[in-house]
């Protein structure tokens, strides 16, 4: 008998559990009716909101769910963020920082100016910066503009960009859009229970009030928890603090000083004695937290150096404190229950990885939506294979922030660079890139998370040497010449005429962005 | 510019030279009109939309030029146009605000303020001259053109009727020529509107208006003949001066 998909249920309802329903939704509801999709979530249970940076991928997700950006700005406390600066990573000292910006170098991926940067700069001590030899978004972030102009249409930029934003009103303005547009059917109730079929599927929920909700499909969404795929289907955890040492997290909501103060527009990524600082800049305030490792520090030693980094005029600011475990469950799909956000695993938010693994893994299962639950298995495969994938390369990467540093000030450091906690992959790849930048050819998989760009930029930023003596340069020394001067022009332009973060945000808010 | 609230009695002795009103549009592609002019307009300049770099509101505007500055009917002396937009016509005056509500100003630097000018503010009797009552006229329509305007702007974006053109030519100097940032009335849009919504256009007045601008898209060519002309003239400049 073919059992078709019909219904999908979602467990928990933060931003892992609306921008899941909204992203399927879109696809899947028709006028005639399509996939019914529920979710039901908590209204005692908290969420957690620690996301507060997105990638750029966040505006297509938006966008194809029919949101306006417009709107989204007004109700998110949402701001631009174009890539991370990481300060204090590579030595420690005051004026150690590099970008990992959200651009392209110029040229690439058909020109790779890596190797004539290189060369360049072996032969002159006060060479510009790897990003801001090759792209015009350092020189914009420094200066504090935003990535477009107020004509520029809705999710459309002058520079490459992504979002910082509030987790909380996030979830809700999803919530109401997927509820009021897109025909999400919201249940607010305590799930008291999980029951399954003799074949292991989840057969439905038990809630208190609403009775037991049943689905073809159903979406873990319940957070570090993992109600349905780690408690009910007992899908084991995998830890991996081997590699990233983090366990621990104090975080921080710190007020401007005055509604008009400048708005970073990126995220700022602080290096510290036993791990690092964010600190993203909102609308009305900061997000600050620190992340480190309880086996190197003590909570106090830790909210000391939080402390001295937000200042004595916010001493009266209380942490949260966050217990992370860096890992991920063995598989993400079993049986008829895929788990999306928290449920599926966690790591350090480094380089934001937390909203888009939510938004690829929702646009994944939207795209290969089972049509019954014989073919489920199969699309569970593949999930599980494209989704263990991804994982594997976010680790690699935040991994590769931690091995090249050259700090020595702490045990955490030296032990972030044990060759026995590093991935065999990196390793590799390490080996490959002493004599060759990362380009296309190291990252062939079509579910690729970092470009080969994004290694460039955080390679040559924290000062790793590439030998390029014998690279075949001589063909493109003019057209990579063309390319430098290129991004100096931009770089010139886009300075002059974009306007401040803070600015472009208060016109879009005023004024709002025209849709084409 | 200098802008000062009018004083009927401190500016009593300004003179205003009328000659040199169209002079400030010598150098503007883009002249912004309100919605009472469209029909006027359409017999001379095609109209376009384009955003407000201070807001990124849409507003509309008569084309002038096909390069960024470039007015193609100013003729050294005057705009050889049979209609100048009220936003030229009302210089050296502007409508600024005070306490939320409008007061008359003038621009203290502008050109058009000289003593040899024939034009007063008032009249010796100390009323307002019948120049001045015409400029206020002018004003009073643009102001109340204003919002008038902005609804037919957010009709037409609610219909998803406007669409950006890039003006992509060839001249006959085999110069290629584009401009960025103006958009049109999309037509092919604009027809398949339901009965419904065509009797809502047609009972606001819009119809009239949405008319107009397709009306007016003809008059590019006017534009390009004309460029075409000034790039033979100087062709001709130049083979004589050789």
């Amino acid at each position: 008998m073919v059992r078709p998909v019909r219904s999908i249920c979602i467990v928990g309802g933060g931003t892992a559990g609306w921008l899941t329903a909204g992203i399927i939704a879109a696809r899947h509801r028709t006028e005639s009716g399509g996939l019914q999709i529920t979710l039901v979530e908590s209204e005692t249970i908290g969420i957690i909101g620690v996301g507060e940076g997105t990638w750029p991928t966040m505006r297509t997700s938006l966008k194809k769910m029919g949101v306006s950006e417009t709107d989204f700005f007004r109700e998110c406390n949402a701001s631009f963020k174009q890539g991370a600066k990481f300060a204090r990573w590579v030595t420690g000292q005051e004026s150690d920082f590099y970008y990992h910006p959200l651009m392209l170098p110029e040229g690439f991926p058909s020109l790779d100016l890596a190797p004539f940067w290189t060369k360049y700069s072996d032969e002159h001590a006060n060479a510009p910066s790897f990003s801001d030899a090759v792209c015009f978004q350092e020189a914009v972030c420094e200066l504090g503009l935003a990535p477009k102009l107020i004509t520029s249409p809705e999710y459309a930029g002058v520079a490459n960009y992504a979002y910082h934003l509030d987790a909380g009103r996030f979830a809700s303005f999803i919530r109401q859009h997927c509820v009021k547009n897109l025909g999400v059917r919201h249940i607010i109730d305590e799930v008291t229970g999980v029951a399954k079929t003799d074949t292991g599927d989840i057969d439905y929920v038990e809630t208190s009030k609403s009775g037991r909700l049943g689905g073809d499909l159903f979406i873990d969404c319940s957070g570090f928890r993992s109600l349905l795929l780690g408690e009910t289907l007992e899908v084991p955890f995998v830890d991996c603090s081997d590699v990233l040492l983090i366990d621990r997290a104090l975080a921080m909501q710190v007020p401007y000083d005055d509604e008009q103060s400048e708005i970073v527009p990126h995220t700022l990524s602080i290096a510290q004695k036993h791990g690092w600082i964010w600190d993203i800049g909102l609308q009305t305030r900061r997000g600050v937290g620190y992340v480190f490792s309880g086996n190197h520090t003590t909570a106090d030693a830790a909210l000391a150096e939080l402390r001295a980094y937000v200042g004595d005029r916010h001493r009266d600011l209380q942490p949260r404190e966050i217990k992370i475990v860096a890992g991920h469950r063995q598989t993400f799909w079993k049986q008829n229950c895929v788990a999306v956000g928290l449920a599926g695993g966690f790591l350090e938010p480094l380089e934001a990885s937390a909203l888009v693994l939510i938004e690829l893994s929702a646009e994944m299962i939207s795209a290969m939506m089972p049509a019954t639950r014989e073919t489920m298995d199969i699309v569970a495969r593949r999930f599980n294979e494209t989704t263990l994938y991804r994982w594997g390369r976010i680790i690699d990467f935040l991994k590769l922030h931690y091995l090249l540093s050259k700090r020595t000030d702490s045990k955490f450091w030296i032990d972030n660079r044990d060759p026995a906690s590093i991935p065999e992959s990196l390793k590799e790849q390490l080996e490959l890139w002493r004599y060759r930048a990362p380009g296309d050819q190291d990252f062939t998989s079509n579910r690729e998370m970092f470009p080969a760009a994004s290694y460039q930029y955080v390679l040559f930023g924290m000062g790793f040497r590439m030998d390029v003596g014998n690279l075949p340069l001589d063909r493109d020394v003019g057209i990579a010449q063309q390319a430098f001067t290129q991004n100096e022009t931009l770089k010139a332009k886009w300075t002059r005429t974009l306007p401040k973060n803070r600015d472009l945000i208060n016109k879009i808010k005023e004024h709002g962005l025209q849709k084409i | 510019m200098r802008l000062v609230e009018l004083s009927r009695s401190e500016h009593a002795e300004l003179r205003i030279r009328a000659d040199l009103v169209e002079a400030s549009a010598a150098s503007q592609h883009l002249i912004p009109i309100v919605v009472s002019e469209f029909r006027k307009a359409a017999t001379q300049y095609p109209i376009v939309f384009a955003k407000s770099p201070e807001t990124g509101r849409f507003a509309p505007y008569v084309l002038n030029g096909l390069g960024v500055e470039e007015n193609l009917f100013w003729s050294g002396t005057e705009l050889d146009v049979a209609y100048v937009p009220l936003n030229v016509r009302r210089q050296p005056f502007y409508v600024g605000t005070k306490d939320a509500s409008g007061v008359l100003c003038i621009d203290l630097d502008n050109p058009c303020i000289d003593g040899s000018g024939q034009k007063r503010i008032v009249n010796p009797d100390g009323g307002d001259s019948s120049y001045l009552k015409e400029i206020l006229s002018i004003l009073r329509e643009l102001v109340s053109g204003k919002d008038r305007t902005e609804q037919f702007i957010a009709t037409a974006l609610s219909l998803n009727l406007l669409a950006p053109i890039m003006l992509d030519l060839v001249l006959d100097d085999r110069t290629p020529l584009q401009l960025e940032g103006l958009y049109a009335l999309d037509e092919d849009r604009f027809r398949q509107l339901d009965e419904r919504e065509i009797a809502r256009l047609w009972k606001t007045g819009y119809l009239d208006l949405i008319y107009s601008v397709l009306i007016a898209t003809g008059q590019i060519f006017k534009l390009i003949r004309l460029k075409n002309q000034r790039i033979a003239l100087s062709r001709a400049w130049h083979s004589n001066a050789g």
